[in-house]
């Protein structure tokens, strides 16, 4: 079953199309990392789907109901743009509002768990205004956890956190997937930090989705390739081009496609009067094949 | 996906998910001080009018219980000290829930509500009841300290009991109404409450009934407005008055809670 299926969703704000004819598919226990320019329709389309925009047309299903039946929207947790909290209520005073609001049973038991994993339980007397900006996004995905949640839409939620901060959201999304089997919708600009933790990647240009793609396919579709660098780069890129080599040459930086045997390629070299200062070993990733695809014109 | 696990999703009756909306707004509504701000400002104003009138000597009030209501139902009076009576109430109370609502907005609240079960028509049903709880409390408040104000300033306590009864009853029941019409108010310019407060002060002083009573002159017509019912609580208040007001504050109440869900169902959350 999928989590989350869109069909030919359109929104627009005073005729401006966010989205127009927006399809998406989000397989249950995915981690979907959704990609996009700014404006592109990310956030549009996760307000959308949590009920807080209202759609022009088209049609929106979590777990094969609408998306606004209530039994799958008791199951579905959100930090979109901010936490949503009281800023003069302490961060349990908010929690405990949500769990109220979920009709849970054992409230508190329930709110030291959520706190538990986002390692917040010693943080839940101080006031939501008084935490930094790594602590109210934890608070944000701890409220978004309440209730056991299904499925969890995340709109940047790595956005202002340093390193330790983005390692710690990101420990949190593998265990909550993995050990609570939660279907995570994840939109960020940070490419590297979603690279680590997606399964499933969905790319929104212009309203439209452009490319849904499987990790694993995403992997074994990446191009690997040499970068190198030579006392002379027009005599090393003429003689690679004859050499039948699949080679761009961008000014500071001459890759060498489809090869990973740095050492075939050294020897072809140096055989033929070129001495590699040095040869390194890449594979193309999420930035770069994000990067590749919007540059292609026509893809929209 | 190997993580995913069988799912069942138990959707909760309209009951469920309206206790549990009232949960948050009574927590809320207890955990904030705007609340116990708002019933000592209610306890307080029976003092200031109280004072008020005795400036120039000669007091505008015979009888300690004009300060709760006036002593018939008069839409047309000679001097606006005449209104300064428990329907104040409904002017503060109208800052208190544009205040109220409009943190749910400003805040970002409202986001977290309406992503899970929550309805429009839970949240609407939910704020009114909540406000009007809140108003009926500051009646209360009101009611002590209009007691205290008229014991300080050594005014009579002759009345007929019923009568009294009546008219408190009929303005407690009126918070409902009123209620419902601020939250109404609210829902329209949410994020934007300073707007909401000077609305809700504007309907809440009466001024368009007052208006309507200076062309209309001082006809019983003008009960089907909140303000009217609201002035029609008085001390010559019977069963009658009780009946209309509950009659009124219903009636109301259902048309500012549908027109209420009807915008937050055809717009946009922010």
């Amino acid at each position: 079953m999928n989590a989350i299926e869109i069909r030919n969703l359109t929104k627009s704000f005073r005729g401006m199309y966010a989205l127009d004819g927006l399809n998406m598919t989000v397989p249950q226990g995915a981690i979907y990392g959704f990609i996009g320019e700014n404006g592109s329709g990310k956030s549009t389309t996760e307000k959308c789907i949590c009920g807080h925009l209202v759609p022009d047309k088209g049609e929106i299903k979590l777990f094969g109901k609408p998306y606004t039946d209530a039994g799958v929207r008791a199951r579905v947790g959100a930090l979109i743009e901010n936490a949503g909290c009281f800023p003069s209520s302490s961060v349990w005073a908010n929690l405990m509002m949500q769990a109220i609001n979920l009709g849970l049973k054992d409230r508190a038991g329930e709110i030291n768990r959520v706190l538990k994993i986002v390692r917040m339980e010693d943080n839940a007397k101080l006031l939501f205004k008084k935490c930094s900006l790594g602590m109210k996004q934890r608070i944000g995905i701890a409220m978004a956890l309440l209730g056991d949640p299904a499925l969890l839409i995340l709109d940047e939620p790595i956005n202002g956190l340093d390193t330790d901060g983005m390692r710690l959201m990101r420990e949190i999304l593998v265990d909550i997937t993995k050990n609570y089997g939660c279907t995570v919708l994840i939109s960020s600009h940070i490419l590297g930090e979603l690279e680590k933790i997606a399964t499933h990647y969905g790319i929104i240009r212009q309203g439209k989705m452009i490319r849904e793609i499987a990790a694993p396919e995403m992997d074994s579709r990446s191009q690997v390739y040499l970068s190198l660098k030579t006392c002379d780069m027009r005599e090393a890129l003429k003689l690679l081009q004859a050499g039948g080599y699949d080679v761009k040459y961008s000014g500071d930086e001459m890759r060498v496609y489809d090869i990973d045997d740095a050492e075939r390629l050294s020897s072809f070299l140096l055989q033929n009067g070129v001495t590699p200062c040095e040869l390194k070993k890449h594979k193309i990733g999420l930035e770069e094949y994000y990067v590749d695809l919007m540059s292609k014109k026509g893809v929209v | 996906m190997e993580n995913a696990k069988q799912l069942q999703f138990e959707k909760p009756k309209f009951f469920e998910r309206l206790k549990g909306m009232l949960g948050v707004d009574f927590y809320r509504l207890f955990h904030t001080p705007l609340f116990y701000i708002f019933l000592g400002i209610a306890a307080i104003i029976p003092a200031l009018v109280s004072m008020g009138s005795m400036g120039g000597g000669e007091g505008m009030f015979t009888n300690a219980w004009q300060i709760i209501a006036a002593d018939s139902p008069l839409y047309i009076v000679r001097d606006m000290g005449e209104y300064a009576n428990m329907n104040m109430v409904f002017i503060f109370g109208g800052i208190m829930v544009s205040i109220f609502i409009g943190h749910d907005y400003r805040s970002g609240y409202v986001k977290q509500l309406f992503t899970t079960h929550a309805k429009k028509e839970d949240y609407m049903i939910s704020k009114a009841l909540v406000s009007a709880f809140s108003m009926t409390c500051m009646c209360v408040t009101y009611l002590i300290g209009g007691m205290i104000s008229g014991a300080a300033t050594g005014l009579a306590f002759d009345i007929n009991g019923g009568s009294l009864i009546c008219a408190i009853l009929g303005k407690m029941i009126m918070s409902l109404g009123w209620a419902s019409l601020y939250t109404f108010i609210n829902v329209i310019f949410r994020k934007k409450f300073g707007i909401s407060i000077v609305l809700c002060f504007v309907l809440g002083t009466g001024i368009p009934v007052i208006g309507a009573a200076a062309l209309l002159g001082n006809t019983p017509a003008l009960n089907i407005f909140l303000y009217g019912s609201s002035v029609y609580a008085c001390l010559s208040s019977n069963f009658l008055s009780v009946l209309i007001c509950l009659l009124n504050s219903a009636v109301w109440a259902v048309v500012y809670n549908v027109l209420g869900w009807l915008v937050l169902s055809h717009r946009d959350v922010y």
